[in-house]
């Protein structure tokens, strides 16, 4: 199934989350108006997010998005892990 | 260090944007020198962000309609209408090392350089973190940012004279749903040269001219034929590739 939830999230910036998720989150795809340095890591992020459980917890969600950010030297602007992780719940509450 | 400056050119948006790449990889290379360029959209277009969807941002059926080009920008950020008579738009692309690491920082030295051009012409400009500038509250000037390889290239637009109708249409707002209150929304946030000051275009450009360069050592340039054939290639089998486009 087919999920989405977008906001203007508290760090400034429009956030979209669409996922296909059944048991587990099966694919998860992040857009909107943010900055991420450097750009290539939002596909690390989306991909530390797929197999996670559908009803995973916001802090799983950004402890699994903090491992995708560990070995990089990121800068994100208008986004975070905690904002990216929020919206994937109100995406599949 | 010696800059090179491109002075106001016209250009479609491909070519615009795969220009900055090819400057990009030629100063990775050493076959370019550090670069500010200033030039307009023709025909129109809109650019989105690296990370937006254009199908999401983009009235794609009235872009057609009306002749506007599409494309997905290398920076991120917001979807821009650039007008092809209301705006000038620069690139700066030199050594990351010039600026500070901090992304923010970084953005208020280059566009402290659109507010210093601006206050030459009386214009009470201000920056506004991220990535704005601001008159009176209302936005001006917008700009983002890419670091590749060491290299730091910015780009942005400064409003010159905004037609919001159009905007409106080509920004995923259907003709029939924009409205006059919408268009009124729109003048409250954003401004342009034209609402403060009687100034030609040419003007604006040169004052922005003066303040890109001040206190740099620079010669006015155009590109080289290497430029020119990456920017074509590019062009052609990146920026206007429909893989490109809707990648996200």
């Amino acid at each position: 199934m087919m999920f989405q939830a977008k906001k203007k999230v508290k760090e400034g910036k429009v956030i979209k989350v669409e996922l296909d998720c059944d048991e587990l989150i099966r694919n998860v795809r992040i857009t909107g108006d943010f900055f991420l340095h450097p750009e290539d890591i939002l596909e690390e992020i989306e991909k530390s997010i797929v197999g996670l459980e559908r009803n995973a917890d916001v802090w799983t969600i950004i402890s699994s998005i903090q491992r995708a950010l560990q070995s990089r030297d990121v800068q994100m602007i208008g986004i975070s892990p905690e904002s990216i992780a929020l919206l994937i719940r109100e995406a599949l509450a | 260090m010696k800059w090179r400056i491109v002075e106001l050119e016209t250009h479609d948006a491909y070519f615009n944007m795969a220009m900055d790449e090819a400057i990009s990889e030629g100063l990775m290379n050493g076959s370019s020198p550090p670069t500010i360029r200033f030039y307009t959209w023709k025909p129109g277009a809109v650019s989105i962000g690296y990370f937006q969807s254009m199908k999401d941002e983009v009235n794609l059926d009235t872009c057609r309609e009306f002749g506007i080009d599409v494309i997905r920008r290398w920076t991120g950020g917001g979807a821009v209408y650039h007008d092809a008579k209301g705006e000038i738009t620069y690139s700066m692309i030199a050594p990351a090392s010039l600026f500070p690491k901090n992304i923010i920082k970084s953005y208020e030295v280059i566009c402290g350089w659109i507010v210093d051009g601006l206050r030459t012409l009386g214009i009470d400009a201000v920056f506004s973190p991220v990535n704005d500038v601001l008159v009176g509250g209302k936005k001006i000037s917008g700009s983002a940012q890419t670091r590749r390889g060491g290299i730091l290239l910015q780009h942005g637009t400064v409003l010159y004279d905004t037609d919001l109708g159009t905007m409106f249409s080509v920004l995923n707002v259907s003709r029939q749903k924009i409205t006059d209150k919408m268009i009124q929304t729109a003048q409250e946030r954003v401004t342009s040269i034209s609402k403060h000051i009687n100034a030609d275009k040419k003007d604006v450009f040169l004052a922005l001219l003066r303040s890109f360069t001040k206190d740099k050592d620079y010669e006015t340039g155009t590109w080289s034929e290497n430029e020119i054939f990456r920017a074509k290639a590019l062009a052609e089998q990146k920026y206007k590739t429909e893989e490109w486009s809707f990648l996200r």
